[in-house]
């Protein structure tokens, strides 16, 4: 009875990192199996908009996923897939695009195939280009209009990075990027060493085995490059209407992301662990009715920002929220008291805990370490987690509210503040 | 079917059809006038075809300008009821298909469309 119940409790332990990185004739391949009933195979690929050799074409080849290739034409592989009752997916982020296809177990050959013909012989058609490719583009710019949030993101990007992780995830709404520039991006981009081939609830020599052959053929070695990341900081003002007023205070750094600013967005994470409650984060308490405060924490492999998106109906309430948020950060860098501490370092291992447990989250935060060769575990977060210490956590809060601040305002900007208004 | 059947791959197959063929298809397209109001072999494609009407679409613009240059001097020509000077004349080198290839890729695409809207599944 006891060996029994045993037994089944490893079958059911969930491996919460990539059991094995191989390195299959230098595409490193990783897999895990959940024995969840679908499985998922990821092409991620060094070839976000950091990398882009003209402004937009990163955004360009992300649309540009799963059309015609050597193999199968664009509409063959959308029935083909609707048959097997698979979702294709391509996301973009600053450092990496990712190409995903969900199926259920057993149809892999089939999948994996979809994803390297696309890999290894994509057509880029011109006609594709402007029927189908162009279109989307320019929905997903003008959907980010709308969005004053991510607006204030972006343009904080390129006011704290310039260049490389500066550049917009999304193409300009006049750009002149045509098939041939995302043609040549995508052959400098997809080299064996700039892919790693990501398989949930999918046997690892399974997916060596298919991915081995065909991702062969590649060029080993990927042309594309990007500038060592430098923090510079400043003011941007963009006048916006429709949307909430929405301010962005970040404080960004280079270098390697460290545990202790988690563990400060962890703290201040206004984001309430019971639904419906205030939540205890220290912002939350002083901000005027109608306003929202969210905290934004990007790391990235050289750099890190973070920051307070601030939103509210009007100016003068968005100032007043605005100067709760930094007043609730200034207080963190004179330390915390008490449990404080503890709470934070608990919100925020579980936030990367909890992050590995969904498919987007486990690629995200480890596929990016498979793809460096670094060990693709959760235990190094939370051990690192575990080493912040208090004093640490009030001596780097502090050394990053002294470094000077990214601030964009987006809306009315005749009355939202100034970031000297904010007492910064 | 705005292109109609047509024999020229089988006869480009064979080197002894190709060789007998050849000069009598340029008598022939010589003698069809249309290369001396300046316009090319697909510039009498029937454009009133949702297929060439997409193939059209899929012109370069430098492709498309051309097109339409071409066809307002032959109106304008046959308005004078007259053919162009013999220097504006098409040169058989220049009269290339290059509307055609991208008509049959466009009914490929619906043929294949109308394939996978009509196939038959089955679990093996």
């Amino acid at each position: 009875m006891l060996t029994a119940r045993a037994s089944s409790r490893t079958v059911q332990r969930v491996a919460r990192n990539f059991a094995t990185v191989v390195d299959s004739a230098g595409v490193k391949v990783a897999a895990v199996d959940n024995n969840q009933p679908t499985a998922s195979v990821t092409f991620l690929i060094k070839a976000g908009s950091r990398f882009e050799s003209k402004p937009g074409v990163a955004h360009g080849l992300k649309n540009f996923a799963f059309k015609s290739s050597a193999k199968r034409s664009a509409l063959g592989t959308v029935r083909e897939s609707e048959i097997y009752g698979g979702v294709l997916s391509a996301s973009l982020s600053r450092e990496h695009l990712a190409l995903t296809a969900e199926f259920l177990r057993g149809d892999e050959p089939y999948f994996v195939d979809v994803l390297t013909s696309f890999v290894t012989s994509a057509k880029f058609a011109r006609h594709e280009y402007n029927e189908y490719v162009a279109p989307t583009v320019e929905s997903e710019i003008e959907e980010s209009k709308f969005n004053p949030g991510f607006q204030a993101v972006e343009a904080a990007h390129a006011v704290a990075f310039h260049n490389g992780l500066g550049s917009s995830l999304l193409a300009s709404p006049h750009n002149s990027i045509t098939h041939e520039d995302i043609r040549s991006f995508a052959q400098s981009a997809f080299a064996r060493d700039n892919i790693a081939v990501l398989g949930t609830g999918i046997d690892q020599a399974t997916l060596t085995s298919l991915v081995e052959q065909s991702l062969s053929k590649l060029s080993a070695t990927s042309q594309l490059s990007s500038p060592a990341s430098s923090y510079f900081g400043g003011e941007t003002r963009l006048q916006a209407h429709g949307g909430p007023q929405t301010v962005f205070i970040g404080f960004g750094s280079a270098g390697i992301p460290s545990p202790e600013i988690a563990a400060l967005a962890a703290f201040l994470s206004t984001t309430p662990s019971v639904k419906w409650s205030q939540g205890t984060s220290p912002i939350t308490a002083a901000l005027p009715k109608g306003t929202a405060v969210e905290v934004v924490y990007l790391p990235y492999s050289d750099a890190s920002l973070f920051g307070l998106l601030v939103q509210g109906p009007t100016g003068p309430a968005v100032k007043e929220a605005g100067k709760a948020a930094v007043q609730a950060l200034k207080t963190v860098s004179n330390g915390l008291k008490g449990d404080d501490l503890k709470k934070a370092l608990a919100k925020a291992k579980f936030a990367a805990a909890s992050a590995v447990d969904s498919r987007e989250g486990l690629l995200s935060v480890l596929g990016s370490k498979v793809l460096s060769g670094h060990e693709s575990s959760l235990d190094a977060t939370l051990a690192s987690l575990d080493k912040v210490s208090e004093n640490a956590l009030a001596k780097a809060t502090s050394s990053l509210v002294k470094t000077k601040p990214v601030f964009v305002a987006v809306g009315d900007v005749a009355t939202l503040p100034y970031v000297d208004e904010l007492g910064l | 079917m705005p292109l109609g059947l047509t024999l020229a791959p089988k006869v480009l197959a064979s080197k002894t059809l190709t060789s007998w063929i050849t000069p009598v298809a340029h008598w022939y397209a010589n003698l069809a006038g249309y290369r001396r109001y300046g316009l090319k072999y697909d510039d009498l494609v029937i454009e009133e075809y949702e297929d060439v009407q997409k193939a059209l679409n899929r012109l370069t613009p430098r492709e498309q300008y051309d097109r339409a240059f071409r066809m307002k001097r032959a109106s304008h020509a046959s308005v004078l009821h007259n053919v162009l000077p013999k220097e504006e004349w098409t040169k058989p080198e220049e009269d290339v298909r290059f509307l055609s290839p991208l008509i049959r890729e466009v009914e490929k695409e619906d043929k294949e469309r109308a394939m996978w809207d009509t196939v038959y599944v089955s679990r093996k």
